[in-house]
């Protein structure tokens, strides 16, 4: 390839760089005049985040399937990351607009380290090497903690930062474990080479090498997707942090983590499919879907009930994974992308009507949407849509998500699995119903007169997640397609 | 010349006692050190594997390079981290952090 | 072989015998009369007080978190300048380019005023 082709598959990840650098110096410019900081910088990362998204639509038109040297890939399934990412930042950008400003001095770091997140996760999801998928796993993972504590004054973000950065210092150390395994039991690093050395044949030392491998590298990638057994910082992590930053991290830090999974185990690591990694995502998926939701019905923090109920679906998406398996039409990986771009969008717009309850009230437990329908009709509208959606409730997206998944299962005769997934739908139904019982038929205590504002801001961001989650759910096809096809040219290389 | 398995089992006994590090120490700076054990376990692995596998190509010395680089980067966040915890909590023994449960 | 490493081997055993036979020696044949003033920390001096946990001011953990992205630099510097002769141009660029992004995070720490003592 030459230089030029590599810097135009490049570019989406060059535009993220500049811009944050952009926001970073422009932060140092104007730090006299702190409140031109603060009214243009979110608007000079949302320009920049939209030339990217722009350039990676671009790129996905041109359906390239380029490395760059052996480290990267930019095929279109990393590309489809890429723009979950910008678009999820984009939102949260919007939605953190009034957020922020009010709870911290520093505010124009905030925007910088959200772009800083978002190239972390274009580096991970087209990472074709496990030096860069460590190296992009850590930036993610560097930024993020960051971004959680990043109310340095407020106690609950400073312990759920330090619990996440615990959690995940730890995790990275078990999956490079792995890594190292790999690497010596192949002595190669790029996940191709790796695979041309195991389809070599399985024998020996080689043969044993599977399991153990697998199993150490699923602890850090689980702990990106927060997937039980390795979910524990979630819930604290998502209750602490800034509430935009917890709705990065359960959608954008989500999918990144999935995106890896499915590289690694795909072109890495195809032989080891049907008796190694197979029964090791069916496991985590029923624990982490079925644990999920046994103890998201017991929460009464709107943001804790969020992050369980993320959990559970990290369960349901995973199945996407699993059913690749015998299905050589490759259902369940395309399922898995529509899955996962549903879920950002309903999963975001519910952390928004989050965001601005709390803006208003500053409370995020469940007495505070009581009545919710009286002070703001908008807003628990908003809401009653995107738990349906969660719920996987017809006609939205996320019941598009859940029948492509689990229709997946069932084809590639999974179906303990998928019956398991079905009866955890319901019951995680009940939990999400439990709200909506809050918001229309629940007193508030105040007899529900003191209306809640809702910023342009915010009410664009609620309308995008609206408008998308219902467009997904009633108009299937493109999506369909676009996710077939975005998952079609790591079929062809598997 | 010393086999491979002995920088393995040495490797493989640092990482476990990270392990244990980490998963009984109260105090933040404690977990941590106990994940450098680790990561110098995995370095230790990586270089082992370089001079045994693929001592023409530099990979596993590069890759070892990046961890001690990564880990210093981490080291570093989660120190200004423990200094947030202590400034609004007085005490980084992770099991008086309980604000957040559930 | 093996035969190389005994050397060590006894070398290490003379060295670590030489060290505790001094002490042992003076202990064997020392007067024991303690009281209570020899049995203080310091004989002379200004006696301690307070634990010896002290905490010190964060402002020096600040100004180290700083000092180990320089620290690790070297990590990264150390094999270039060992190759130098055979990279070039190129490499010296690369490392140069390399320096620079560091000393941009320096610059931008210090003007965001993280180098003030405060």
């Amino acid at each position: 390839m030459t230089t030029a082709e590599t810097f135009l598959y490049l570019s989406p990840e060059l535009t993220l760089l500049l811009v944050a650098a952009l926001v970073f110096v422009l932060d140092l410019v104007w730090r006299r005049d702190p409140d031109r900081a603060h009214r243009w910088l979110p608007w000079v990362a949302m320009g920049g985040l939209a030339v990217a998204l722009i350039i990676t639509v671009a790129l996905m038109a041109r359906n390239p399937s380029a490395h760059i040297a052996t480290m990267m890939v930019i095929d279109p399934m990393s590309l489809f990351f890429v723009a979950i990412a910008i678009v999820g930042a984009m939102l949260v950008i919007l939605s953190a607009l009034d957020y922020i400003p009010a709870r911290t001095p520093y505010v124009s770091e905030f925007y910088a380290l959200v772009v800083v997140a978002v190239l972390a996760i274009a580096i991970i999801v087209s990472a074709n090497d496990l030096i860069l998928i460590y190296l992009g796993m850590e930036f993610l993972s560097i930024t993020s903690y960051i971004l959680v504590g990043f109310l340095k004054r407020n106690r609950g973000s400073v312990e759920g930062a330090l619990k996440y950065f615990l959690y995940g210092a730890a995790a990275s150390a078990v999956m490079l474990y792995g890594m190292s395994f790999l690497y010596g039991a192949t002595g190669a690093t790029d996940l191709e080479a790796i695979a041309r050395v195991f389809s070599g044949g399985l024998t020996g030392d080689l043969a044993l090498m599977g399991f153990p491998a697998i199993a150490l590298l699923m602890v850090g990638f689980g702990f990106k997707a927060s997937l039980v057994p390795f979910h524990q910082w979630a819930p604290d992590a998502y209750e602490g942090a800034p509430t935009p930053v917890t709705a990065f991290l359960a959608t954008a830090s989500k999918a990144a983590g999935f995106a890896i999974i499915a590289r690694v185990l795909l072109v890495g690591l195809p032989m080891f499919q049907e008796k190694e990694w197979v029964p090791i995502l069916m496991g985590l998926s029923i624990l982490t879907m079925t644990l999920g939701n046994l103890v998201a019905i017991q929460q009464r923090d709107m943001k804790r009930l969020l992050a369980y109920s993320s959990i559970a679906q990290a369960g349901y998406i995973l199945i996407g994974l699993v059913a690749i398996g015998r299905d050589v039409a490759f259902g369940g990986l395309s399922g898995l992308l529509v899955y996962l771009f549903a879920y950002l969008f309903t999963n975001i717009g519910a952390f928004v009507v989050v965001i601005a309850v709390e803006n208003a009230t500053g409370a995020t437990d469940l007495p505070a949407y009581a009545g919710l329908i009286r002070r703001s009709p908008l807003l628990a509208s908003m809401l009653l849509l995107f738990l349906l959606s969660l719920a996987g409730i017809p006609p939205t997206g996320g019941f598009l998500g859940k029948f492509l998944v689990f229709g997946a299962a069932i084809r590639a005769h999974f179906l303990t699995l998928a019956i398991i997934a079905i009866i955890n739908s319901v019951i995680a139904a009940f939990y999400y119903l439990n709200v909506v019982r809050y918001m229309f038929f629940v007193q508030p205590p105040d007899g529900g007169r003191k209306a809640i504002a809702v910023t342009p801001a915010i009410r664009v961001a609620l309308w995008v997640c609206a408008a998308m989650t219902l467009l997904i759910g009633v108009c299937a096809q493109p999506f369909v397609t676009w996710a077939a096809h975005s998952a079609s040219l790591l079929a062809a290389v598997w | 010349m010393i086999p491979l398995s002995w920088y393995l089992v040495v490797a493989a006994a640092l990482f476990s006692i990270g392990v244990y590090g980490v998963l009984t120490r109260r105090n933040a700076v404690g977990v941590l050190m106990g994940v450098e054990l680790m990561l110098n376990a995995v370095n230790l692995n990586l270089v082992a594997f370089w001079r045994y596998v693929t001592p023409t190509k530099m990979t596993g010395q590069v890759f070892a390079i990046i961890v001690i680089t990564v880990a210093a980067a981490e080291a570093a966040v989660g120190l200004a981290l423990v200094i947030a915890a202590y400034r609004t909590r007085r005490t980084v023994n992770v099991e008086e952090l309980d604000t957040l449960k559930g | 072989m093996l035969h190389s490493y005994a050397f060590i081997a006894i070398f290490a055993i003379i060295a670590f015998g030489f060290a505790v036979a001094g002490p042992a020696f003076a202990w064997l044949v020392r007067p024991k009369k303690p009281n209570a003033i020899k049995n203080d920390t310091y004989e002379c001096g200004i006696k301690t007080f307070g634990e010896t946990w002290v905490q010190f001011k964060a402002q020096y953990y600040l100004f180290a978190l700083i000092f180990v992205v320089f620290d690790v630099e070297a990590a990264f510097l150390f094999p270039w300048a060992v190759a130098y002769g055979q990279l070039g141009l190129y490499a010296l660029i690369e490392a140069a380019l390399f320096i620079l992004i560091l000393v941009g995070g320096l610059l931008y720490a210090w003007l965001k005023g993280a180098l003030e003592w405060q």
